[in-house]
C-alpha cells in the first residue's frame, strides 16, 4: 500500500532523515518505533506532502505521490492522525469532522459518516457542539482519529497517538485501532509506547538518529531489546 | 456639555466608526490566515480609491462604476501585495512580509503620485441630500448608507464564515493552519482568496469614505492602515465581531475627544489608545483568546 524508498528530508544542512526506506502492507498495521529526534514525525509529514523530500520516493497504491501537495495526497485515499493531535481548537466537534471531509462532495454520506464516528466514539457524540479546544486529551485525540476517517481514506497514518494520555486511554485507542484495521484500514503508527505497539502490530520498524535500523515481526526481537533502542537509540553515547 | 451634544456626537461617532469597522473586518481576516501584518493594507485601498477617481476625473464615470472599479482595483492589487509580499515568506519570515508590505506601500503611494499628480482629487458623492433631522439631531444620509454598507457587510462575511465551505476553510486555516493542510484543504489557495476578499471589503471601506468626503488624497491610504489598525486591536486579533465593536467604539470616541478636547485632538486618541491596548490589554475586547492563541502558535512553530 505504501511503499517508501530511500527517502532523505532535511531541515536546511541538517539531514533528519538519511535514506528512509519501508514499506506498510495492505491491510496491515506497520508500525515504526523509535527514540525523540529520530525523525518518526518528519518522515510521517513527508509521506502526507506536509514537507518536501529532498530525495528518495514514496509510492501510495503504485502511484509515485513524492512531493505532491498534502489535498492531493487526501485525494489519493492518505489521511494523517498528526502529532499532538492538532484538532481545530476554536471549531466545534462537528465542525472538526465536516473539516475532516473537506475534500469530499457528497454532503449526504459525509452526514451518514459523522453518525457514524458518533457510534463509534460516544464521547464525540455527547460533545458535538463543544469546541474542540475545550476536549480532554484524550477526546481531543478520538476526535483527531474520526476527523482522519472522515476522508475515507485507504491507510490511517497515526503519529504517537498515545501521547501524554492516561493508560486507560491508551489502551481504548489501541483497540480502536486494532478495529479499524479489522474494518480494512491500512495502518501506519508511530508510537513510543513499545508494549501497546508490539502488541497491536503486525510488522514493525526501529528507527534510530534517521535511519530504518531493524525490521521485522514482533517476536523477532525481544521486548526490551527494541525497548532499549526505541527509547535510548544503540548509537547513544554515555558517560 | 448637554445631553444633546453627546448623543450628537455618539450618533456622529457611530457613522464614522463604521468605516472604521469595515477597514477592521478586513485587516482582521487577512491577519487571521496570515498571522502577519499587512502595512500595505491601506495602500492597496488607496490604490483601489485612486483608479475610481481616476476614472471619474477622466472618464466621468457614474458613480456606481467608480464603485465597481474601487472594489476590482483593490482586489487586484491586493493579489499584487499577496503574491510579493507573503507567499514567498512562511509564517516564520513574519518580519519579511511586513517590511515588504512597508515598500509596497512606498511604492503604490509613488504610483497613485505618478497617476493623479494633484494632491487633492475630487470623488463622485454618495448621497448630496440635506441632513435628515430627527428630534434636536442631524443625520446624514450618505452616512446612514456607511453605516447599512457596514452591517450588511459583516452581516455575509459572518455568513460566508459560519455556513459556507470556503468559510469553514477560512476558519480552519486560521484556526490551524498545519491541520487544515493535512485534511486536504488548500492553504495557500484559501490564504489568497481571504487576502482578495479582505481588499475588496477594503475597497467597499475607501470608496465609502471617499464619497462621504467628496474628495480623496493618498494620505487615505496610511490613514486607512492606522485607523483599521487601531479598531482591529481594540476589538481583538482575528475576530469579526470584535473588529465591527472595535471599530464603532473607536468612532465614538474620537467623536467625543474632538468636540470635547479639540480637532487636534482626535487623531491622538487613536494613537493614545493604541499605547494603553498594549501596554494593559494586549487581547483587545473580544480577542484575548485569538492572541494567545497566536502566540502559542508562534512559540511552537
Amino acid at each position: 500500500m505504501l511503499d517508501i524508498q530511500d527517502i532523505v528530508t532535511a531541515y536546511g544542512k541538517i539531514e533528519a532523515l538519511k535514506g528512509v526506506s519501508l514499506a506498510a502492507a495492505e491491510g496491515r498495521i506497520t508500525c515504526l518505533l523509535g527514540p525523540n529526534g529520530a525523525g518518526k514525525t518528519t518522515l510521517m509529514y513527508s509521506i502526507a506532502g506536509v514537507l518536501k523530500p529532498r530525495r528518495g520516493t514514496i509510492k501510495l497504491a503504485g502511484a509515485d505521490i513524492t512531493g505532491q501537495s498534502p489535498a492531493s495526497i487526501v485525494a489519493r485515499g492518505l489521511a494523517l492522525v498528526p502529532e499532538n493531535r492538532l484538532v481545530f481548537p476554536q471549531m466545534s466537534v462537528a465542525e472538526n469532522l465536516e473539516a475532516g471531509a473537506y475534500q469530499r462532495r457528497d454532503s449526504a454520506e459525509v452526514a451518514a459518516d459523522i453518525e457514524r464516528m458518533y457510534a463509534r466514539f460516544p464521547r464525540l457524540k455527547e460533545r458535538h457542539t463543544q469546541l474542540a479546544g475545550t476536549l480532554s486529551g484524550g477526546e481531543q485525540q478520538m476526535l483527531a482519529v474520526a476527523r482522519a476517517l472522515m476522508s475515507r481514506p485507504r491507510i490511517l497514518l497515526m503519529d504517537e497517538p498515545s501521547l501524554g494520555l492516561a493508560p486507560l486511554i491508551v489502551e481504548e485507542i489501541f483497540r480502536i485501532v486494532g478495529e479499524l484495521n479489522k474494518d480494512g484500514v491500512t495502518i501506519f503508527l508511530v508510537e513510543q509506547n513499545v508494549h501497546m505497539a508490539l502488541k497491536v502490530a503486525h510488522h514493525f520498524y526501529l528507527m534510530e538518529q534517521g535511519r530504518v535500523t531493524f525490521s521485522g515481526e514482533p517476536g523477532k526481537l525481544a521486548e526490551d531489546e527494541v525497548i532499549q533502542r526505541a527509547y535510548l537509540g544503540t548509537s547513544r553515547k554515555t558517560g | 456639555m448637554t445631553a444633546v451634544d453627546l448623543a450628537q456626537n455618539t450618533l456622529d461617532g457611530l457613522m464614522v466608526g463604521a468605516s472604521y469597522a469595515l477597514l477592521a473586518v478586513g485587516f482582521t481576516l487577512i491577519f487571521g490566515v496570515m498571522r502577519r501584518l499587512n502595512l500595505a493594507y491601506g495602500p492597496t485601498i488607496m490604490a483601489g480609491v485612486y483608479l475610481g477617481t481616476a476614472a471619474f476625473i477622466s472618464l466621468g464615470a457614474p458613480t456606481l462604476v467608480v464603485l465597481v472599479v474601487v472594489i476590482i482595483g483593490a482586489a487586484l492589487v491586493g493579489l499584487y501585495v499577496e503574491r510579493l509580499c507573503f507567499r514567498p515568506f512562511g509564517e516564520g519570515a513574519r518580519a519579511a512580509s511586513m517590511v515588504a508590505s512597508f515598500a509596497l506601500w512606498m511604492q503604490l503611494e509613488e504610483a497613485a503620485t505618478h497617476l493623479l499628480p494633484q494632491h487633492m482629487n475630487p470623488f463622485p458623492p454618495l448621497l448630496a441630500t440635506q441632513p435628515l433631522e430627527i428630534g434636536p439631531l442631524l443625520l446624514r444620509a450618505d452616512h446612514l448608507v456607511m453605516l447599512a454598507a457596514t452591517l450588511l457587510i459583516a452581516g455575509a462575511v459572518t455568513y460566508l464564515l459560519a455556513r459556507t465551505k470556503l468559510g469553514l476553510a477560512i476558519r480552519a486555516v486560521i484556526d490551524q493552519p498545519r491541520a487544515a493542510a493535512i485534511v486536504g484543504i488548500h492553504v495557500e489557495r484559501v490564504m489568497m482568496l481571504t487576502f482578495v476578499l479582505a481588499s475588496a471589503i477594503g475597497g467597499v471601506a475607501g470608496f465609502l469614505i471617499a464619497a462621504t468626503d467628496g474628495q480623496v488624497t493618498h494620505m487615505i491610504g496610511m490613514w486607512a492602515t492606522t485607523k483599521g489598525l487601531v479598531a482591529m486591536m481594540l476589538g481583538g486579533l482575528g475576530s469579526v465581531k470584535g473588529a465591527i465593536a472595535g471599530g464603532l467604539l473607536l468612532g465614538i470616541l474620537e467623536a467625543h475627544a474632538q468636540w470635547f478636547l479639540g480637532p487636534q485632538v482626535r487623531d491622538m486618541v487613536a494613537w493614545g489608545l493604541l499605547f494603553v491596548l498594549l501596554a494593559f490589554w494586549p487581547g483587545g475586547l473580544m480577542g484575548a483568546k485569538a492572541l494567545d492563541r497566536t502566540m502559542a502558535v508562534g512559540r511552537r512553530v
